[in-house]
């Protein structure tokens, strides 16, 4: 256990096998047992500190905020263990975000939790948001995005006449042969479009909250924020669906000031969407 | 010798508890642990699970190890502007009576890679190391310094990251991602290792083509074991993969075969 103005982090090996690590972040002010823990998932293999340690600068903030956190390891991931369940990749995502919250819960008292992830982080939230009935809301960074119409004519158009647009594309391709066929990257696949989309339908439904941020990192992607409103319909403009385009930063906001930002963004959804309520016993 | 693995346990330790560490227990007596001094910045990140299965490796040859962050770094205490080059020197050795207290073992083996491989070397003495392992680590902090200058100056302007080039504002005072204080980017340029106090094993990965930088140790009877494949540490396009290394483990283990 280590403490720091305004909050205590304790160190943590958790789950139903006991094969998950994880650091919770207690705040010393407690919230009523209607607050939000905040878990956050890891970033493709990197472990739970985040790239360039942004889940904590993001965790430790939100505990200044006075939200209990969870940063974890998933089975396999980071410093985590598998277990030797037989178990889909989405039972087992679900299972352990399920045995976070328990930690959490036990730690900290709060019933219900956002989830927090980054690429395939995001796509992890997405599972267990769908079946974990804890969940109150998501944070999805640079999560599903699916190419339109408009992506294509707003992303070619300027191009098709730019010299340095042509350099950069065939830099691009030229780096994909040589560099990530052999390392070991962070990649992830998306499932279709219609698929997600049912399923956010159904979280809506239930009540959840949904802040979506992308970056400019993922232009290949997305490129405006009309975009949103393209792929995913009348859910972009849900009452309780958020969008943020952070398009001067990269994918792992890898500038001190982008990931400030994006820490002060997700701290304002959460005091706007989930408000801190004190406890009122001392 | 194979024994039982024992869980990681994850904890606190250190002045007021502010350094978070693992400790890979093993299950019968030990004579020797290891402790595994971490690199910095996203050479930390990059080498993360190296480090872990180095640790399993031992665990399993039934060598205690104790993996930990340094005060600002990982999940420790602290900021990442507040990474300081004395303080980490500090926390090695506190890492160390960790590791002693934890594992009952007098004799530690120091194991670093990239600056956390300096820090070991700088840390000998006074950490009471009786051998040191260490991976490609710098010992001329200028160059590397430079090095990671340049880098971060290109980093603002790479197209395969940013949709835009950044300003030089945006990318000021970091490296690679990480915050950086004008104190440790001073000190990092003073480091410069031309000795070492205790039996030393230099595991070296780097490209055949960069200069023998470690010939002044090898005068002083550190030896030199070249690792294959290479480790590109310090190259944008492989900024965020993952830096993995069988031989890496293999050279640690039989290094340490007899010691166990």
């Amino acid at each position: 256990m280590t403490r720091t103005q305004g909050f205590t982090e304790k160190a943590f090996r958790l789950g139903r096998a006991q094969h998950l690590i994880g650091v919770a972040g207690l705040p010393d002010k407690p919230q009523d047992g209607a607050g939000v823990g905040v878990i956050v998932l890891n970033s493709g293999l990197v472990h739970r500190i985040g790239p360039f340690r942004l889940h904590v600068d993001l965790t430790r903030q939100l505990n200044v905020s006075g939200y209990p956190t969870l940063r974890v390891d998933l089975s396999t991931l980071g410093d985590s263990n598998g277990t030797q369940e037989s178990l889909s990749r989405r039972q087992q995502v679900s299972a352990d975000v399920a045995d976070a919250m328990t930690l959490l819960r036990e730690q900290s008292g709060c019933v219900r939790f956002v989830l927090v992830g980054l690429c395939s982080g995001a796509g992890n939230a997405h599972i267990a948001a769908c079946t974990e009935k804890a969940v109150a809301g998501v944070v999805f960074l640079d999560g599903y995005t699916y190419r339109t119409v408009g992506f294509l004519l707003r992303h070619y158009l300027p191009r098709a006449f730019r010299w340095a647009s042509w350099r950069r594309f065939l830099l691009r391709r030229v780096h994909r042969q040589q560099v990530a066929p052999s390392a070991a990257d962070f990649g992830h696949k998306y499932p279709a479009r219609a698929e997600v989309s049912a399923e956010l339908r159904d979280m809506l439904e239930r009540g959840l909250k949904l802040y979506f941020v992308y970056s400019g990192g993922v232009s290949d992607h997305f490129n405006h924020r009309r975009q949103f409103r393209e792929y995913f319909g009348r859910i972009a403009v849900h009452k309780h669906v958020t969008l943020s385009f952070f398009e001067e930063a990269d994918h792992t906001y890898v500038l001190a000031g982008d990931r400030l930002k994006l820490v002060r963004s997700v701290d304002q959804w959460l005091q706007h969407n989930f408000p801190v309520k004190p406890s009122k016993t001392p | 010798m194979s024994e039982q693995p024992v869980p990681a346990i994850p904890g606190y330790f250190g002045v007021d508890n502010q350094l978070f560490g693992l400790f890979h227990g093993v299950t019968g007596p030990a004579q020797t642990a290891v402790l595994l001094c971490p690199p910095f910045g996203q050479d930390l990140i990059r080498s993360h699970r190296v480090y872990r299965q180095l640790a399993e490796a031992l665990a399993n040859r039934g060598i205690p190890s104790l993996r930990f962050d340094y005060f600002g770094s990982g999940d420790s205490s602290g900021n990442s502007i507040e990474v300081d080059w004395l303080r980490c020197q500090a926390d090695a050795q506190a890492a160390a009576a960790e590791l002693r207290r934890r594992s009952g073992c007098h004799r530690l083996v120091g194991f670093g890679g990239r600056l956390g491989g300096s820090l070991v070397l700088i840390c000998a003495a006074a950490a009471e190391f009786s051998e040191l392992i260490v991976w490609d680590p710098v010992v001329h902090g200028a160059a590397y310094v430079a090095q990671l200058d340049a880098l971060q100056d290109q980093l603002r302007l790479d197209s395969m990251r940013f949709s835009q080039p950044r300003s030089s504002l945006d990318a000021a005072g970091q490296w690679l991602g990480f915050p950086v204080s004008a104190r440790l980017h001073q000190q990092v340029s003073m480091v410069r290792i031309a000795s070492t106090s205790v039996p030393t094993l230099i595991l070296d990965s780097t490209p055949q083509d960069t200069p023998n930088e470690f010939a002044p140790l090898q005068a002083g009877g550190a030896r030199v074991t070249s690792l294959a494949p290479t480790t590109v540490w310090n190259d944008l396009d492989r900024l965020e993969h993952a830096v993995l290394s069988p031989g890496l483990i293999r050279a640690v283990l039989s290094q340490l075969g007899a010691a166990a």
